[in-house]
């Protein structure tokens, strides 16, 4: 970027005249801004961009109990979601010993899909616990 | 999926889960919520939790937990149909005042004054590209995969360019950055940032600075160029909205200028190529490359000891969120020093100090609990790095990987990169845990 010496020596309040030698003249103060005033109306467009339209997807039916039912738990990869599915596990075998639960790490972190764990869970289980750690 | 699911959400993601939710076709999906943060919590104190309420409902968790799974599903819950979003009205009519207020409001703005793109300045914005207004430029989002990715034409970038006060002959850069889907606000809880280097001649047809200063804010084009990134990433992807579409802690004031600058190619020493050529460019074509990251030190600091063992020095001991890459950002005075040391290309220095930069004990040791495990029984060559006690170990953390969660790559490459930049007037350097993203051509676009 080239820099113009003269302006450059307005910019930091010095006044330009002392690059010829001379002595500083102050330049003319220039004559205030007329600024348009009034409630002048303007139109201006709208800058949003194209957000998708969602379909909605009903929900899937519940289960009557989990007696005797296979629960996977599954972690999203985040730290603390394994040890915390950990403790639902213990809670259940205390709690509700006839309920399976069978332990997973999703693939693809937080936003991955994972078809062949839902394929799994689909034969084997019955329902999921997902915990999203933090 | 097709099988009952009960997702458990911390509470200091609670508008984020529903609106995560509703953006894929759920509203109403039972999310049950914990304390937040659960991570630093031991096993004793997270069972604690579950014997206790949601936060949200003061239900107790568990029977909650078994409640969403079993109680029978409501009429809202089994809707189906397609919902279409409203982002408002074509156009906004007031006085001046009145819509620099309603912009702000709105969060279509960083919330300093703006241009208002009127429709005459968005039609002469659009006089700086051949392309036409309702080209569809691509999408960006503010977590792909995770939060909804929104579509955008030349016009949606012209009027965000206005907005940001672009003159027209900076359109096909800030139409590159756009066109890479990378926002300049991401939405993870880290506070990433970005950085945007453009190389080639438009450096120099646009006046962006690189001498003096060049990532300060001293030159117009560095300053709105960077700035418009922001926000057409608000207005373009959604991004930006604390709490649903950013979560960032402690935010980054990177992101109101998005660290936007040009590399000084005409002071790179012989034989060092500008960066858009190590990407596969050729020299004479303009192109932006976006960098991802968090944080840059900037350091001042004169060493007895040549400025590359300095550096390798530095990057052992810098860490940060990420662990595995660094960029570089040299003034031409290192740079020429690196070369009069034998480094023919950039890529011979960041070979060198990928290959003999090293890991503190405490972070190796922090960020592989597997290897400590090894270590203890006895299995090498990990046992022998427990032995060293709190020396660096000789461990080489930036090299490219695979992947996550796939195969190492064979052969990894260097994970560090180089830009030259700079006024010359000292031999100062800065460093950081940017990794690049990727380049667009900005000749594309024009």
């Amino acid at each position: 970027m080239k820099i113009n010496r003269r302006k450059l020596l307005s910019l930091i309040g010095v006044s330009p005249a002392i690059l010829a030698g001379s002595s500083a003249v102050g330049e003319p103060a220039p004559k205030k801004a007329r600024m348009a005033s009034g409630p002048v109306k303007i139109d201006a467009l709208n800058p949003k961009g194209m957000p998708p339209s969602v379909q909605l997807i009903p929900m899937a039916p519940r289960l009557d109990t989990l007696d005797g039912k296979t629960i996977y738990l599954v972690s999203d990869g985040f730290a603390g979601a394994d040890r915390f599915l950990n403790q639902i596990a213990i809670w259940f075998s205390k709690n509700m010993p006839s309920v399976k639960t069978v332990y997973r790490l999703k693939a693809g972190g937080l936003a991955g899909d994972d078809p062949a764990l839902w394929a799994e869970i689909k034969k084997n289980g019955n329902a999921m616990i997902m915990a999203y750690g933090h | 999926m097709g099988f009952p699911t009960a997702p458990l959400v911390t509470i200091a993601f609670k508008d984020l889960a529903k609106s995560n939710a509703a953006g894929h076709g759920m509203p109403d999906l039972r999310v049950c919520f914990l304390p937040h943060p659960m991570t630093n919590k031991t096993d004793a104190e997270m069972y604690q939790v579950l014997l206790g309420s949601d936060p949200v409902t003061n239900k107790p968790l568990m029977p909650e937990i078994i409640s969403a799974l079993t109680t029978p599903l409501t009429a809202d819950e089994q809707k189906t149909g397609t919902v279409r979003p409203d982002v408002g009205p074509p156009m906004y009519s007031g006085t001046q005042d009145e819509l620099q207020r309603l912009y702000c409001d709105n969060n279509y703005t960083d919330f300093m004054p703006i241009i208002l793109p009127t429709e005459e300045k968005v039609e002469a914005m659009l006089k700086g590209t051949s392309h036409k207004p309702d080209e569809v430029v691509g999408t960006l989002s503010a977590a792909r995969g995770a939060q909804a990715s929104w579509s955008f034409t030349v016009r949606h970038v012209a009027i965000n360019a206005v907005m940001a006060g672009a003159s027209p002959d900076y359109l096909p850069t800030i139409l590159a950055i756009s066109s890479t889907g990378q926002p300049s606000l991401f939405s993870s809880t880290s506070s990433f940032t970005r950085m945007v280097m453009l190389n080639g001649p438009v450096s120099d047809q646009i006046k962006m600075n690189y001498g003096i200063g060049a990532m300060g804010p001293f030159a117009e084009p560095n300053a709105v160029i960077g700035r418009a990134w922001t926000i057409l990433s608000k207005n373009l992807g959604g991004c930006g909205v604390p709490g649903l579409t950013y979560l960032g802690t402690l935010g980054s004031n990177f992101n109101y200028n998005n660290l936007c600058i040009a590399e000084t190619e005409n002071k790179l020493p012989d034989g060092w190529k500008p960066f858009h050529v190590q990407k596969g460019f050729k020299p004479e074509e303009s192109v932006v490359s976006i960098f991802s990251g968090w944080s840059l030190n900037n350091v001042a600091w004169f060493p007895n000891m040549p400025y590359h063992e300095l550096i390798n020095n530095w990057l052992t001991h810098f860490f940060s969120f990420g662990t595995g890459a660094a960029t570089l950002l040299l003034d031409p005075t290192v740079a020429r020093e690196a070369k009069e040391k034998g480094f023919n290309s950039k890529e011979d220095l960041s070979d060198y100090w990928s290959k003999n930069s090293k890991t503190p004990a405490w972070l190796y040791w922090d960020t592989h609990k597997n290897e400590l495990t090894q270590a203890k029984a006895g299995v090498e060559p990990y046992a022998s790095y427990l032995k060293m006690g709190d020396a660096d170990l000789p461990f080489q953390r930036f090299y490219r990987r695979g992947r996550f969660g796939g195969p190492p790559e064979p052969n990894p490459k260097s994970s560090i990169e180089i830009i030259v930049l700079g006024g010359e007037t000292n031999t100062y350097w800065a460093g950081g845990d940017f990794s690049y993203v990727g380049s667009a051509s900005v000749d594309k676009w024009r």
